[in-house]
């Protein structure tokens, strides 16, 4: 929930799980938030709303994680990545509801209070976007390095 | 020669639409189309489910208002277990629906409307955005994003989360409130009542500035349809029995328990929309058309039941007709938010209610009943679910009669008035303005044609001029 609470890292996995590995982002979350580590925050979005602009304005750093559509065939298979990212407002123009792009969120942040934070884009590949709660074997295994990768950023800091 | 505008698809509403203007020989429109081009088949692929499902299953047929199904679906649970639930069950509803009303009427109003209010309909379309919103308008702009927000707040603190919460269940509520959320949602409700009140300010000022707008933007008398309270008839929005006006303040029907809408409403489809037209069957299809949501609660009730809203709704009614009426459908955006502040003053009252710590919120029940009607007011009007069960409780039958849906013909004639009034001889290029009213008129109603899965970037605009041979004469993109 969007309580106003003092945060250093937050974490906003996004996407839908009820189309398979789309879900990972959101999964991420939820297993981060089951950590219950003190200055750590989980949010579990569908969707990058404006409404979290709010938790963005009081983290130091956040971590926004998704899934992206990968080639199945691929050799090597496409790994997790982790890319740092700054506001941009060069989508203008794209529905507000549907508010997709951690950058556009950042740049929101920004202009509505004046600041926004550290943030990373980690991006989980996928294979199976149709309908279905369940991860595919790589999105599943995406999910675990992600995981393994934020937990390192937070004790390394 | 017949002439016809496109314009597809449809931005900042919730789903996929395009608009079809045919003109005349003479460049003059002749005929507008609304066009619903997505089809979701929820009535057919719920068959067969088990009614516990259903309120997880229809809740999915919105991410913008799942509350509203998965209230209705609960409601109709209850009556197919015959069964009263506690009082605090309904009070927990009604928080969770007024939550609702006010995340989903901030969302319409500052999200996806206000920029053409405060940016102006000829304003460029690269700004006209909740960013160009918030470079001109900062504190109105945060404040409709932290209103919005407030209104998640109620549906997540009570249902554990935003969007589809699986929490209204036939019999009841699966949780109670605690008394820390209780507490914290008490003290946010300052900062959401001044928002509103800022902005409701602001839209007076705005709808006399621009009279144009009000008077073509779906200016048109009709019937208008929702729920009132058993008591005296007041705004309602979660029970109650139905009543159904005209545009001269003439009560045709009232006292009317909804669970018999059938006997009342028909619904009638056109080959070129997946959106249903319901109507009034007395007077038939399409004279029996009648607008729901804000604006129709506001011209029905007796009062809105609360101090500030009451005072509000005085005022509303000074700008209707002689009737005190308000037929234009640009005024749906002021119907809105004085229900916002009535939802706020609302949820005042019910968070110092001390049913709402009780935790006694469900009743249990079996299959008593083959046949269960649920219908309470989503925010863009009343939302009837229909099911019929086998003595398992396996659905047999499903009938959804959606807000949207019943506002389609009024929808369609906005779009013909606005057209009408606008376009005259357009042979050569379409004027961008012109066009942003066309869907602005659309937006005043604030659509939802379900959009549970999140778009892929930006919606283009593709407007194109086909003459009577199939020729294109003119096409406008907006990237």
């Amino acid at each position: 929930m969007s309580k106003e609470v003092a945060t250093d890292f937050l974490i906003i996995g996004y996407g839908n799980p009820l189309r398979h590995d789309d879900g990972a982002g959101p999964r991420v979350a939820e297993i981060v938030a089951s950590w219950r580590l003190p200055n750590v925050r989980a949010i579990s979005a569908h969707q990058l709303t404006p409404e979290l602009t709010d938790a963005l304005a009081s983290a130091e750093v956040v971590i926004f994680v998704d899934a992206r559509r990968t080639d199945p065939h691929a050799q090597p298979p496409a790994d997790v990545t982790f890319t740092a990212i700054g506001a941009a407002e060069d989508r203008a123009g794209a529905a507000d509801t549907h508010t997709s792009d951690p950058r556009r969120l950042l740049a929101l942040t920004q202009r509505l209070y004046g600041r926004c934070p550290q943030a990373w884009l980690v991006s989980v590949p996928g294979v199976d976007f149709d309908f279905g709660e369940s991860l595919s074997e790589r999105a599943r295994q995406g999910v675990e390095v992600a995981l393994r990768r934020i937990r390192l950023l937070f004790t390394s800091r | 020669m017949t002439q016809r505008i496109v314009i597809d698809p449809v931005t900042r509403i919730e789903g996929h639409a395009k608009i079809s203007i045919y003109l005349d020989d003479a460049g003059e429109v002749s005929d507008a189309r609304f066009h619903v081009v997505e089809f979701r088949g929820f009535e057919k692929f719920c068959e067969g489910r088990p009614l516990g499902e259903m309120a997880g299953i229809t809740a999915r047929v919105c991410g913008i208002c799942p509350v509203s199904h998965l209230l209705a679906s609960a409601k109709t649970g209850d009556d197919i277990f015959a069964v009263s639930i506690p009082p605090a069950a309904e009070k927990l509803r009604r928080l969770m629906n007024l939550g609702q009303i006010v995340q989903s009427h901030a969302l319409s109003f500052f999200h996806l409307s206000s920029p053409d209010l405060l940016l102006g309909y000829d304003s460029d379309p690269a700004q006209r955005n909740v960013f160009g919103l918030i470079a001109r308008y900062p504190d109105l702009a945060r404040g409709g994003i932290r209103l919005r927000q407030f209104g998640q707040e109620v549906i997540e603190l009570l249902g554990g989360r935003k969007i589809h919460p699986a929490w209204a269940v036939p019999g009841g509520v699966r949780e109670p409130l605690t008394p820390e959320n209780r507490d914290y949602l008490r003290g946010r409700l300052p900062e959401a009542l001044d928002t509103v009140k800022r902005a409701l300010a602001f839209f007076k000022r705005y709808a006399d500035a621009h009279s144009d707008e009000v008077a073509h933007f779906g200016n048109f008398p009709t019937l208008f349809m929702g729920l009132v309270s058993k008591d005296g008839g007041r705004w309602e929005h979660y029970d109650g029995w139905l009543r159904i006006t005209d545009s001269d303040g003439n009560v045709l029907v009232d006292g009317f328990d909804p669970r018999h809408y059938a006997q009342i409403l028909g619904e009638a489809v056109e080959p070129w929309s997946y959106l249903k037209s319901p109507y009034y069957k007395p007077l038939g299809y399409p004279d029996g058309a009648y607008r729901v949501g804000p604006l129709a609660r506001l011209n029905i009730c007796s009062g809105m039941g609360t101090p500030q809203a009451d005072a509000e709704l005085a005022e509303f009614r000074q700008r209707g007709n002689a009737h005190g009426v308000v037929t234009s459908s640009f005024m749906y955006h002021y119907a809105r938010l004085v229900e916002i502040l009535a939802a706020l003053e609302r949820i005042a009252l019910l968070l110092d209610d001390p049913d709402l710590l009780s935790p006694r919120v469900r009743a249990s029940g079996g299959i008593n009943k083959l046949h269960g009607v649920g219908v309470s007011e989503a925010p863009r009007g009343t939302l009837f679910h229909d099911y019929e069960v086998d003595e398992h409780g396996m659905i047999r039958r499903v009938n959804l009669i959606i807000a949207t849906g019943q506002n389609n013909i009024a929808m369609n004639r906005t779009v013909k008035q606005i057209a009408q009034h606008w376009i005259h001889g357009a042979t050569a290029g379409i004027p961008e303005g012109l066009l942003n009213r066309v869907e602005a008129g659309i937006r005043a109603f604030d659509p939802c044609l379900s959009c549970s899965t999140h778009a892929i970037g930006h919606m283009p605009m593709i407007v194109t001029l086909v003459g009577s041979d199939g020729a294109v004469l003119a096409e406008v993109k907006r990237e």
